[in-house]
């Protein structure tokens, strides 16, 4: 006799009794009778989706324990031949999906789906794998996606939106497409998950597990003292971070104290970690010498030696040479170019870009006082940085300290007045995009004008033949004001090259400060023209000359070339030889390269249309002028990363012997060599560059690829074919 | 340098001065009763001229180190020496009127004859030479990094077949397992890579350590062929691609040979025409003070 209200029911042959609408397969779990599951977690609602949980109950069918309520005098099977056969022909079909070991376990061992194969005794499933795997999604620094592993339980799904309330997951497609998706179906990095673990928790395989990638722990030492996740939770600017992920991530984040004057990073260095402020002051300054490299001499006389030397802007005016008043560095504030330095206090990070995507250090950081920091690295700082909380304080510490530095520092917006910059400092959106994401696509209406706050956006034109590439912004550059101004649509598409912040400001701001400050208006309107221009000179070329022939070697890219004709070069190096004696001994040059029919494309600096040396300069000091010819800025840190990007090894870092601060002995100076990047600087200063000037065998060539290859395709059909 | 449409100019102008001294000197040779003379004005003149001419030519050395002195395009400089180089034997010889002397003459005009052939030989070369570097090279390196990349094609050799031998054995990775038939069957695939572990041995990897060595056989391109597609056959086709890259290994080995034996050839001459010129320079400025002075 059950008591009152109780259910009563038999079990694998025990009678069991349980609470109304208890299902069958809690009733087994009270009464300690297992019974596998994959799809069924305590803390979510049963859906059944798996049938792994099958049981008789002495129906037409087996039914799904989790979502079979139990019933007086039900008697259920949970081991019988015909519940085994249809659990382990389940087991089967999905571990024949299964790329096995997954990575759960491959790191832990603990795939629940191949521990139950395992139990079942199924080694080698009998039904073909699906021919097409359903891919990878590593867009988030924090948790790996892998598609082939998920066996669409939705146990993620239900974690996302029943336990964190966060709606970000769910169900796409249909059938064998079926699968689960991030917002509406965006790369995780790129959605508005919060990475807060709780799918990864929730996962039973290897589809979602928390990224260990090498070195995402800290050594621990006298320096480094670990973070306990109480600690870090007990912080204000962790409130609302999942702390099992901070568990998951443990050693990622530690305490760090300096003494006054440690320095706690230098600038063109390294490094894979932020810092977080806790106490204490730092100084941010660039050390490296505010100039540039120039190539001297040669001009006077016929006998005078080229040497390089360094040259400040105010005394060496190149073309289009910028008045940026302000250098932007990877900190919440700009340097200024007179006098780079600033403080930074309690709650400012800095190092994001480093940290996020493994650039070098933007300016030395030095503590002004004795100081307490976190020092975290990439998976710990993108759970910061989705942290709605954290997320607000940095974006109102923005506001209030760079907005206004970061806006003046464009000198089209220089005449902007502070009441402007007022009204837009609660109206702008700052916004993070994920490396990969579309920021805005050719033919879009233009509804808003965007700022760079942080990292690379790169602009790009469809056209018939391929992309091309128009220009790579970095911080401190802005788009979208050409569709705006005309009143039209998008003429490029916009996409984050890394890990990009932008300023964004709708369209009605925007006409509405283009109305306000005519000046605005007129320099805006002289950009878009040149942008226009430039733009419609590519595809004029792109017509002209078949464009595969080109981008097949990356020879369009180039805007100036030095070519070496290989039926007149005897291969004696002279152009290298003479290259090295203008630059004090460092060459510019290297007699290898691409070849196009009988031409060497030498390496030696090609003014790219496709800079990808420009591409993660932490000090954005690498631009180009209009002619599209590359410049290095006067606070060039010399890093290195625009020389190792450069993919034909043309820009050289040049070592000069300067006289610093010295932040072991303050007010001192030291003498250090620093290092400029410098590039084919086509011997401005002569009438021909060394390197065509000293060839004694007519082999070496300066000249415009557009017209030099469009005529020698022209003139020479064969070589088109043969193309 | 080519000689092509672009030398022209100086083509026109060496053969108008040889026109020129031809007029002049045919009817002063013609004219002395004991024959021309180098001690005369007009053969004096000649072989100043000569000389001056010669002086130019050998200046290209000089010039060519100091390659950013703007003091001249090193193209116009050497075709200064390729045309007034050759001149200068005319002129000299009209100098000596087509006599050689005594000793000190005689030495000057055999190494001016051996320095303005070797020049001429070398204008050759330089004229066909690049062309056929580039055609029969595509491979072709900086020859000072020849060595550097032998060693690197060594090494991504021994890579190759490294990588490749650790699939041998009766469990043999996926890749292996899936170049067989008898997956299903669930026998164990056996993968011999002693084929290629011999092949590599015995013939490629001796071939890629001294690749100028008489009798290797992957040094010629047919024989090579031959070999590699015997290799292929004692292969399973999965393997075909590593074999593959070991055959383009052993084409740019043979391609950086052949290069090296090409930039010796095009260069190897000025070891004979540069220190002829700098001594018939010497002895030319010695037999001039000697026969100004005495």
């Amino acid at each position: 006799m059950s008591p009152a209200g109780m259910i009563e029911l038999t079990i694998d042959g025990r009678k069991v009794t349980v609470p109304p609408e208890t299902t069958v397969f809690d009733a087994a779990r009270m009464n300690g009778i297992p019974i596998p599951t994959l799809c069924h977690q305590q803390n979510e609602t049963p859906v059944g989706v798996c049938r792994v949980c099958v049981v008789d109950v002495g129906g037409r069918v087996l039914a799904a324990s989790c979502v079979r309520p139990a019933e007086n005098g039900m008697v259920v099977s949970t081991n019988s031949d015909k519940v085994l056969q249809a659990r382990n022909t389940l087991v089967e079909l999905l571990m024949s999906d299964h790329p096995s070991p997954c990575a759960r376990q491959q790191n832990t061992g603990d795939c629940e789906l191949e521990t139950l194969a395992k139990h079942a005794g199924i080694t080698k499933p009998r039904y073909p794998k699906r021919t097409t795997g359903r891919g990878k999604d590593e867009s988030s620094p924090s948790i790996a996606v892998e598609f082939d592993a998920c066996i669409l339980c939705d146990r993620c799904i239900r974690g996302c939106s029943e336990i964190r309330h966060n709606y970000v997951l769910g169900r796409m497609g249909k059938g064998g497409l079926a699968g689960i998706a991030f917002d509406n179906n965006l790369p995780m990095g790129g959605s508005s998950c919060v990475s807060c673990g709780e799918c990864m928790v929730s996962c039973p395989t290897g589809a979602l597990t928390n990224k260990v990638v090498t070195g995402t722990h800290f050594a621990e030492g006298s320096d480094a003292q670990p973070v306990t996740v109480e600690e870090l939770e007990a912080l204000p600017v962790f409130k609302g971070v999942s702390g099992t992920f901070l568990s998951l991530n443990k050693g990622a984040v530690v305490h760090r104290r300096y003494k006054k004057g440690d320095v706690i990073c230098r600038e063109g260095e390294y490094g894979s970690s932020a810092f977080y402020i806790l106490d204490g002051k730092v100084r941010v300054s660039i050390s490296s010498p505010m100039a540039h490299v120039k190539t001297q001499g040669g001009a006077r006389g016929f006998l005078t030696k080229l040497t390089s030397a360094l040259a400040r802007r105010q005394d060496d005016q190149r073309d289009e040479e910028t008045d940026q008043r302000f250098i932007h560095i990877d900190a919440p504030v700009d340097l200024a170019y007179e006098n780079p330095v600033a403080e930074l206090g309690p709650g400012d990070l800095f190092g994001e870009m480093t940290c996020m995507s493994l650039y070098p250090r933007s300016a030395t950081v030095r503590a002004e006082t004795d100081c307490t920091m976190l020092e975290m690295m990439r998976n710990v700082l993108d759970i910061l940085q989705r942290n709605k909380n954290f997320r607000g304080l940095l974006d109102q510490s923005y506001r209030k300290r760079a907005l206004d530095t970061h806006l003046r520092g464009v000198p089209e917006f220089a005449a902007l007045t502070d009441d402007f910059i007022n009204t837009l400092r609660d109206k702008v959106e700052l916004i993070r995009c994920a490396p990969g994401t579309v920021i805005c696509r050719q033919g879009d209406v233009a509804d808003s004008f965007y700022l760079v706050r942080i990292g690379f956006v790169k602009v790009s034109q469809r056209h018939p033949g391929g992309e091309m590439v128009m220009a790579y912004l970095s911080r401190g550059d802005y788009f979208g004001e050409i569709g705006l101004l005309q009143g039209d649509v998008r003429t490029a598409t916009c996409t984050a090259l890394d890990h990009v912040e932008l300023v964004r400001i709708s369209g009605e701001d925007f006409t509405r400060m283009v109305d306000q400050f005519p000046e605005i208006r007129r320099r805006l309107e002289e950009v878009e023209n040149k942008r226009l221009q430039e733009n419609r000179a590519r595809l004029a070329l792109a017509q002209d000359v078949p464009l595969e022939s080109f981008l097949a070697q990356g020879l369009m890219e180039a805007q100036s070339l030095l070519l070496l004709d290989l039926e007149r070069c005897t291969r004696c190096d002279a152009c290298v030889r003479a290259c090295a004696a203008a630059h004090d001994g460092i060459t510019r040059l290297v007699r290898d390269g691409l070849r196009f029919d009988r031409y060497l494309v030498a390496t030696s600096c090609r003014q790219c249309r496709d800079p990808l040396c420009m591409v993660g300069c932490p000090v954005g000091s690498i631009r180009r002028r209009n002619s599209l010819e590359v410049i290095i800025e006067d606070w060039c840190v010399g890093c290195g990363l625009c020389a190792n990007n450069c993919p034909y090894g043309n820009i050289n870092l040049h070592p000069f012997e300067v006289m610093v601060d010295d932040l072991e002995r303050p007010g001192r100076k030291k003498p250090m060599v620093k290092q400029k990047a410098c590039g084919c600087d086509l011997c401005t200063n002569q009438k021909e560059p060394s390197c065509v000037y000293a060839c004694p065998h007519d082999a070496a060539h300066r000249v415009d690829p557009s017209k030099f290859f469009a005529g020698l395709l022209k003139t020479t059909p064969a070589i088109a074919q043969r193309r | 340098m080519r000689i092509d449409r672009t030398q022209r100019t100086w083509f026109i102008v060496s053969l108008a001065i040889l026109i020129v001294a031809t007029v002049v000197y045919v009817p002063y040779a013609r004219s002395s009763p004991h024959g021309p003379s180098g001690a005369s004005a007009l053969g004096l003149t000649f072989g100043i001229v000569g000389f001056a001419f010669m002086i130019f030519a050998g200046l290209l050395a000089p010039r060519k180190r100091v390659p950013i002195w703007r003091v001249g395009s090193a193209q116009a400089w050497m075709r200064g020496h390729l045309w007034l180089g050759l001149l200068s034997l005319p002129l000299i010889l009209f100098h000596g009127g087509f006599r050689f002397g005594g000793p000190l003459t005689t030495a000057l005009m055999v190494l001016l004859i051996i320095v303005v052939g070797s020049g001429v030989f070398g204008a050759i070369l330089h004229h066909y030479m690049p062309t056929v570097m580039t055609v029969e090279t595509p491979l072709e390196t900086i020859f000072e990094q020849l060595d550097r990349r032998r060693s690197q094609l060594l090494a991504e050799a021994d890579n190759f077949v490294e990588v490749a031998t650790a699939m041998e054995g009766p469990v043999a990775s996926a890749a292996a397992r899936a170049a067989s038939a008898t997956e299903d069957t669930g026998v164990a695939v056996e993968v011999d890579m002693t084929p290629l572990r011999s092949f590599y041995a015995r013939e490629m990897r001796p071939f890629l350590q001294h690749p100028s060595e008489r009798g290797r056989s992957l040094a010629d391109p047919a024989k090579a062929r031959t070999m590699f597609d015997g290799v292929r056959t004692l292969l399973p086709a999965e393997l075909h691609e590593t074999v593959k890259d070991l055959e383009e290994i052993c084409e740019e080995e043979r391609q950086l040979t052949k290069q090296s034996r090409l930039h010796h050839v095009m260069h190897d001459w000025l070891l004979l025409h540069i220190p002829l010129s700098l001594a018939l320079l010497l002895l030319g400025a010695a037999h001039a003070v000697m026969a100004l002075r005495y």
